[in-house]
């Protein structure tokens, strides 16, 4: 009996609807590993102004040099305590945003996986190597 | 730019800025016969194709990396010159110490001033009243940001375009090691049935 071709694990139908969900897929996938970097850089922002805040109680001059650009402006220790807070505050605020926009990243990353597991199971590889 | 090519099924875009979109195909077999190519060469046009694009990638990551580090140095340079327009009605000079050179810096003392001369490039600067300078910063911000925006963009439509072309070499070598292992059953089957 001739043998038909039958549809191995290899011979899998791509539909438009498949291809736009890896697409998405790998997109979210880049956008994931840039805030990952976003995250860090805007964490270490967050500890320096914490440790130069602290170094600023400690400190007893009157006159502070900030940092405005690429100069070191000599201002008085009330406005440079007030600049500090301000930008930490901002700071805090875009990790924070940074911090949701990855969960939902994620989320919408594993939602993905789950279907193109589902259609394509072994022939798919979306993890991290 | 117009497109000259019909869309794909999707109805998207056949090319966005110079970068040709990456066709998708509905099924391997149809392509092939209708392109007339064997699995072999349509391989190597897409592999070729694949290059490509990652030869525009780096060259669209490069010109990221400069509006990256631009946009930072025109917000420093709008902080001076907002700091300078704060002390403009105290009357106190701004004392501050800048870099000569590396490791060497020497003090400054800024008096009230109305004026600021900013880096246009190409050796030339300028000297621009506070308020002007504000505005010329902010429009170099804005465009700058605006660049940026759409370059991402096109890095995103870019990378759609490289995930095609990967998914359809994939489907076109598995269709035809499908295709070869077919035919290496068939008259074997057709042997024994004869016998």
């Amino acid at each position: 009996m001739q043998q038909q071709g039958s549809k191995s694990g290899s011979e899998m139908e791509v539909t438009w609807e498949d291809q736009q969900n890896i697409n998405t897929f790998s997109r979210l996938n880049n956008r994931f590993h840039d805030l990952d970097d976003e995250i860090k850089s805007a964490k270490e922002k967050c500890d320096n102004l914490e440790d130069a805040g602290n170094e600023l109680i400690l400190a007893d001059e009157e006159m502070v040099r900030f940092q405005i650009g690429e100069v070191f402006a000599h201002l008085p220790r009330d406005e440079v305590e007030t600049r500090i807070e301000e930008m930490k505050e901002a700071t805090c605020k875009s990790l924070e945003k940074l911090e949701e926009e990855k969960v939902s990243v994620v989320s919408q990353m594993s939602a993905l996986k789950k279907v193109l597991y589902a259609k394509f199971k072994d022939s798919i590889n979306l993890e991290e190597d | 730019m117009s497109s000259s090519s019909p869309s794909g099924s999707g109805g998207e875009l056949t090319e966005r800025r110079g970068i040709p979109a990456a066709k998708f195909i509905q099924d391997v077999e149809t392509y092939l016969s209708q392109s007339g190519l064997d699995p072999n060469s349509a391989l190597a046009f897409h592999q070729e194709r694949l290059q490509q694009y990652k030869v525009v990638e780096m060259k669209l990551l490069a010109q990221q990396r400069d509006l990256q580090a631009k946009i930072p140095d025109i917000e420093k340079c709008l902080e001076v010159v907002a700091t300078l327009e704060a002390r403009k009605g105290t009357g106190e000079a701004l004392l501050a110490d800048f870099e000569v050179s590396e490791g060497i810096y020497s003090r400054a003392c800024i008096e009230d001033t109305d004026s600021v001369c900013l880096w246009l490039g190409a050796n030339v600067m300028l000297e621009y009243s506070c308020d002007e300078a504000t505005a010329l910063l902010k429009n170099n911000l804005e465009n700058a940001k605006a660049s940026l925006e759409v370059l991402v963009a096109d890095l995103q439509f870019l990378r759609d375009q490289v995930t095609v072309t990967q998914v359809t070499i994939a489907r076109v070598y598995n269709w035809d090691v499908h295709q070869r292992r077919v035919k290496q059953v068939t008259p074997t089957a057709i042997a024994a049935a004869d016998s």
